[in-house]
């Protein structure tokens, strides 16, 4: 498994990007724009065409329903999984992209643990890995060329999602404003310091200022 | 979602708790699941009695004998039943410390209150965190807890930040969060920075201890998943000691 997931048992955003998101119920793929304030979602399914940011790939836990921001415990692809967080947590990835100009043209991210959507994430990876040795350097550029229905449970349980099917369809040099997002990407919070500036009382700080007059 | 807490008669967390918890995992087992008691130092009441005699001494206009008295008595009261060998130690060094501290203080004038309970919500903590500021000077805008000790520290340690910003954010934050540390011979108060990344890292710690008590219902199966370090500190006396390797055989 290339992106080192365990598919099979479990179901697997940076805040400050704007989004591209994977429906698989309905196996359609959205950009969330926002408008006037309230989002915004157009279907791109169709022209969807974009130069993914692998080399910046993150995998590791996220959690959806918080009730507010999602969480993600992330960590670079390469790296060991992070210790699960909770059970809310599912497996996932996030990554960077950049849209074509005919379905938007700009810098965004993207972020699942739906167990189809890695699926097909996966595949198109195990594509970037073998096309990569023979284009150093360069990301490349996919299309969503299907989707595929994957059935699970059964009876009443019985549920349809619909995994991607990517293609690359070419190569090409880091585009501008991919690298400065990914940089922003990796950008890392330090810890918070404690203090060490001494302060005096007030009475103490008036007699120290007195002082000061001579 | 269950609250986990429940089943260990867990009512809230404390910034002591949780420093406990990041500190010996095992010591916060020992204490607040398996709800083993453990004998608390003469170092620690040392702390309590410097704070009455010093919190007297600010309350009374500079009565630093008197202030000495109280911190003695206080002592004298926590540590009755102690068997602490550094007990003389500690009550050796009462009297300066209180005079050191209530110099390093009263600067500040009366405090407009103190020992002050405070409770604070985390989101996502099915129960509150509580604790007890020291002292609140609300006229000057600053909120101080004291700490002894015998080494001066030369900036706050990362426990006393949580603990400070957790008292402020409860109180409000527009108060300045103070830590004023004192040793027999010389004291220091150092602003408090980053106060709400302090709370934040609180509350993270916080989730962590409540994520840990959902594993399981069963607090040996809990204690079963970690391991004590019995040199350090939390297993220093011979009850906590004994404890350990009763639970543990370690």
């Amino acid at each position: 498994m290339a992106l080192g997931l365990n598919l099979n048992t479990s179901n697997g955003g940076k805040d400050f990007l704007p989004i591209v998101k994977f429906d698989a119920r309905s196996g359609r793929m959205f950009r969330r724009d926002r408008v006037n304030g309230e989002n915004e979602e157009v279907d791109i399914t169709k022209t969807f065409k974009a130069v993914v940011d692998f080399e910046n790939l993150e995998i590791g836990y996220i959690n959806f329903n918080t009730g507010s921001a999602p969480d993600f415990q992330m960590m670079p692809h390469g790296s060991s999984m992070p210790e699960k967080p909770s059970p809310d947590h599912k497996q996932g990835v996030r990554f960077t992209l950049k849209l074509h100009a005919d379905c938007g043209g700009d810098v965004r991210e993207m972020a699942s643990n739906a167990r189809s959507f890695l699926q097909g994430v996966d595949n198109l990876h195990n594509d970037y890995v073998v096309g990569s040795a023979k284009n150093a350097g360069k990301l490349p550029v996919v299309v969503l060329s299907d989707t595929v229905p994957v059935v699970s449970g059964e009876g009443s349980k019985r549920t349809t999602n619909y995994s991607p099917v990517f293609e690359i369809i070419g190569w090409v040099k880091r585009p501008d404003g991919l690298g400065e997002a990914a940089q922003a990407v990796e950008k890392k919070a330090t810890p918070p310091t404690t203090g060490g500036n001494k302060v005096v009382g007030p009475a103490k700080k008036m007699a120290l200022d007195e002082d000061d007059f001579g | 979602m269950k609250n986990p807490f429940e089943k260990f008669e867990i009512e809230h967390l404390s910034p002591s708790s949780c420093n406990l918890f990041v500190a010996s995992p095992a010591a916060f087992v020992m204490q607040k699941v398996l709800g083993k008691r453990s004998s608390v130092g003469a170092a620690a009441h040392r702390g309590t009695a410097v704070e009455s005699g010093i919190a007297f001494a600010l309350n009374s206009n500079g009565d630093v004998h008197g202030a000495i008295d109280v911190a003695k008595k206080e002592f004298d009261r926590l540590t009755s039943l102690s068997t602490d060998p550094r007990q003389d130690k500690e009550a050796s060094s009462l009297a300066d410390m209180v005079i050191i501290g209530y110099k390093e203080l009263a600067g500040y004038g009366k405090p407009s209150s103190m020992q002050g309970k405070i409770e604070y919500k985390v989101d996502g903590l099915l129960v509150p965190m509580i604790g007890f500021y020291d002292f609140e000077w609300e006229q000057h805008g600053v909120l101080v807890d004291l700490k002894t000790t015998h080494a001066l520290p030369s900036k706050i340690s990362t426990n006393h930040a949580r603990q400070v910003a957790l008292y402020v954010a409860a109180r409000g934050d527009n108060l300045d969060a103070r830590i004023t540390y004192v040793t027999s011979k010389k004291s220091a108060t150092y602003e408090l920075e980053n106060k709400r990344e302090h709370v934040d890292a609180l509350g993270r710690i916080a989730l962590t201890i409540q994520r840990f008590l959902s594993i399981t219902d069963d607090p040996y199966e809990l204690a079963s998943l970690i391991a004590p370090d019995v040199d350090s500190f939390y297993f220093g006396d011979q009850q906590s000691r004994q404890q350990a390797f009763d639970i543990w055989g370690l």
